[in-house]
């Protein structure tokens, strides 16, 4: 138990690393990392979503290639490839921190991608027919009735996708960067004999911003109280008013008597 | 390298069965009517969920066998598949949770009368869960487990860190040794895709393997 406050005492390390003294790291780095490429990569992920979503083929294609490809991929792999592939590209060594958090947007864009196209695709067809019924353009109906529907939608997502982008910022500790893994392992180095009371801060670390990110997703669904869309559903009676027009081909017929 | 893709695929395989296994025994704790089961079914999933799985490898690695009593840990560091052994656990330990709340949501969606046709049959509780519960369950939640067991695959490159002799580590053993590692790490790159999304495409195989026809089924009972 002894051991266990002492290195509670030392809590600062865990949070910061050794920032006044020296580079900033710990808990800090990791929480830095994982927000900077949630908001790299929501606009990024929100070009590709809309792009799969597309119904031209040359757009969609690339969009569901590059998506596919990185959710087929780990992150430990992405990291280290980037690690490696600037260098040789630029020429010259970018930072660790900043190598990390190409390959970790690179990675977060196509979860981000799916978010929002699931998002999308949860808006009944319904209310972009009643948008450009009333007269808007296509790009109107998009940024004003469809987006702001979604992305209600899509806040809890955001929520939890946050912290298992947290969770995968741990595996930077492979290309040295010094987070809160990094700090525990320099901390079981230099006392093997606090090796446990070490991991199990860290624990704590991870636990403490995971468990409140958590909550604070089960309150936004709650409060943010999703409506039915489903339950409104007219008849769609022009055929150059769909969602996706080049599907106005296959439309059974309006009256087969 | 190719070893370690067996490796990697031996790792995915057990950790894979290992946690559906006892994710389901956590998912029926977790329904079950008794407040202390239940309590450490929410207690397990809650801690293993929110601390990253990396953790989990290192601490069964280094501390687990710090901690043992005698001279257990001596004996396990001694042991040369120590390494293999340890992300197994680690692993299972880390998806077990997913898996688990995967079921639970299953269960949960599976409709009442189901469970109480299945008591006025005169079932017992095993035989609830054995003949009626699960089978509809795990048709339901194919497509997140299908994802989570995609995930898991691609967990084993953590293993890395704890020097199992995985795809991962091997692709780092070359670059140590010819200093190529952009080539090394594309093909190990080439490697998970294939391998995941030919599981992808299996899972998709199985899905539609085993959806039930529910069209046919109105029309039988009409």
């Amino acid at each position: 138990m002894e051991f266990l406050l002492e290195q509670l005492a030392n809590f600062k390390f865990y949070l910061i690393g050794a920032y006044p003294r020296g580079a900033a790291g710990g808990l800090f780095l990791n929480i830095s990392i994982a927000v900077l490429c949630l908001t790299i990569s929501f606009f990024i992920g929100a070009i590709f979503g809309f792009g799969r979503l597309s119904c031209r083929k040359f757009v969609s294609y690339p969009c569901i290639i590059y998506i596919e490809t990185i959710r087929a991929t780990p992150a430990l792999l992405l990291v280290f490839w980037f690690f490696f592939f600037i260098p040789s590209v630029l020429g010259k060594n970018v930072s660790l921190f900043w190598s990390a958090v190409i390959a970790l947007s690179i990675y977060s864009t196509a979860y981000q991608a799916e978010i929002v196209r699931a998002g999308i695709l949860a808006i009944p067809k319904g209310q972009m027919e009643a948008a450009l019924s009333s007269g808007m353009s296509r790009f109107q109906a998009l940024t004003l009735v469809i987006i702001p529907q979604a992305f209600r939608i899509m806040i809890p997502s955001f929520v939890s996708f946050f912290i298992s982008l947290f969770k995968e910022t741990s595996v930077t500790y492979v290309i040295g960067i010094v987070e809160l893994l990094q700090i525990g392992i320099i901390v079981t180095q230099r006392q093997p004999n606090r090796m446990f009371a070490a991991y199990i801060c860290m624990a704590i670390g991870f636990f403490v911003v995971c468990y409140s990110m958590s909550h604070l997703a089960r309150v936004l669904e709650k409060r943010l109280g999703i409506h039915d869309l489903s339950s409104y559903r007219p008849t769609v009676c022009r055929a150059d008013l769909l969602l996706k027009p080049c599907e106005a081909k296959n439309l059974p017929t309006q009256n087969p008597t | 390298m190719i070893t370690g893709v067996k490796i990697t695929i031996l790792i995915a395989v057990v950790t894979s069965v290992l946690s559906l296994l006892f994710g389901t025994v956590i998912a029926v704790m977790r329904n079950s009517r008794i407040k202390p089961l239940r309590f450490i079914g929410k207690l397990y999933v809650e801690i293993f969920r929110n601390i990253p799985g990396l953790f989990w490898l290192l601490f069964f690695y280094f501390v687990f066998p710090e901690i043992l009593p005698f001279d257990l840990g001596k004996k396990l560091n001694a042991y040369p598949y120590y390494p293999i052994v340890a992300s197994i656990i680690g692993l299972t330990l880390d998806n077990t949770s997913y898996v688990s709340d995967i079921l639970r949501s299953g269960l949960l969606a599976v409709p009442k009368g189901q469970r109480e046709a299945a008591i006025s049959t005169g079932l017992s509780r095993v035989q609830q869960y054995q003949y009626v519960m699960l089978p509809q369950t795990f048709r339901k939640i194919l497509p997140p487990l299908g994802t989570r067991m995609i995930h898991n695959f691609k967990n084993t490159s953590l293993c890395m860190a704890i020097t199992t002799p995985e795809l991962m580590w091997a692709t780092q053993q070359i670059e140590s040794i010819t200093f190529r590692g952009l080539e090394a790490t594309t093909i190990a790159t080439l490697f998970y895709i294939l391998i995941s999304l030919s599981l992808g495409a299996i899972i998709i195989l199985l899905e539609k393997y085993y959806k039930i026809d529910i069209a046919s089924i109105t029309k039988m009972e009409a």
